[in-house]
């Protein structure tokens, strides 16, 4: 994680369009394989049309809404969550192939793919003879 | 990779091999292996050896518990929570007459397998969560469902019991 995804998280400072909902956290978890990342964000209540995937300046960013937890009609007897809008960015260095990134979103996790780019991948060379 | 793996392997190295009791020092790896398998067995399970030193807190159960809404009509009461990742396979619902309890454990994910952890924020384990519901329900008309990692469970409220019911007189003075 140290040099190809950074995990430094930055602030991200762009204009809040949603408005009023509280900014929310999610829990990610990163993992690695010989050939990339995957990287989960646990976002409940987000689906494929309420989330974003942005890379911007070598910075990815991780966005989700949700209207979680308010039913129409009922009134609210406990409330431990509420609607936020999901935030996470991360610094990706130049090793890791942006085109690639693939995402998908089931049962309120977002799944991010982010292939390492050819030249860390472990590569034989060849020796010339003479 | 089992921890074995990185157990030096001692019949390689050459200073060792002019020992001359071959055996005792397999053996000894041997001791050595299973040593080292116990160790992080435990380590695994407990890393901070919490267990032994808070039980309560320690508990998986105690470690994830999911946050929950209750709200409510004049004829419903809704509980939901939210489980991400999980689906309808992880989890069990028991509706009774005042409490809905939900309980379940995330299982492990194929597509995991292979893959070396970086960070790891998410909680995993089992967990067990009883809410407390605001009147009395009619389990029988129970629904539970899930949406986007998050379970719902609808409880009809229970009809007032005409029975168990009586009106008291008041008396004039």
């Amino acid at each position: 994680m140290t040099d190809q995804v950074e995990k430094t998280e930055k602030e991200n400072r762009r204009d809040d369009e949603e408005g009023m909902l509280p900014s929310f956290r999610p829990a990610v978890d990163i993992y690695e394989n010989a050939d990339g990342y995957l990287l989960e964000a646990f976002m409940p209540g987000v689906d494929t049309d309420s989330v974003d995937v942005t890379v911007e300046d070598g910075v990815l960013y991780l966005e989700g809404r949700s209207a979680n937890g308010r039913h129409d009609g009922y009134t609210l007897v406990r409330e431990e969550y509420g609607p936020v809008k999901y935030r996470r960015a991360f610094d990706l260095s130049d090793r890791v192939n942006v085109e690639g990134i693939k995402a998908k979103v089931r049962d309120g996790v977002l799944r991010l793919l982010v292939p390492k780019g050819e030249q860390t991948k472990p590569r034989k060379v060849e020796i010339a003879s003479g | 990779m089992s921890i074995r793996d990185l157990v030096p392997r001692m019949g390689r190295d050459k200073s060792l091999q002019r020992r001359p009791k071959r055996t005792s020092v397999s053996s000894l790896q041997e001791d050595m292996n299973r040593l080292f398998d116990e160790f992080f067995d435990t380590f695994d399970r407990d890393p901070f050896g919490l267990m032994a030193r808070e039980p309560s807190i320690a508990s998986l159960e105690a470690a994830y518990s999911p946050r929950v809404n209750v709200s409510e009509t004049d004829r419903d009461i809704t509980v939901s929570a939210e489980l991400p990742g999980m689906d309808e396979k992880d989890v069990t619902v028991e509706v009774g007459d005042d409490a809905v309890t939900i309980s379940g454990e995330k299982k492990d994910e194929q597509e995991k397998k292979g893959r070396n952890w970086h960070r790891v924020e998410h909680t995993y384990g089992s967990f067990r969560r009883v809410v407390p519901l605001p009147a009395a329900t009619d389990a029988g008309q129970a629904k539970a469902k899930f949406k986007k990692g998050v379970l719902t469970v609808t409880v009809s409220k229970r009809e007032p019991d005409q029975a168990t019911r009586k009106t008291i007189e008041i008396e004039a003075q």
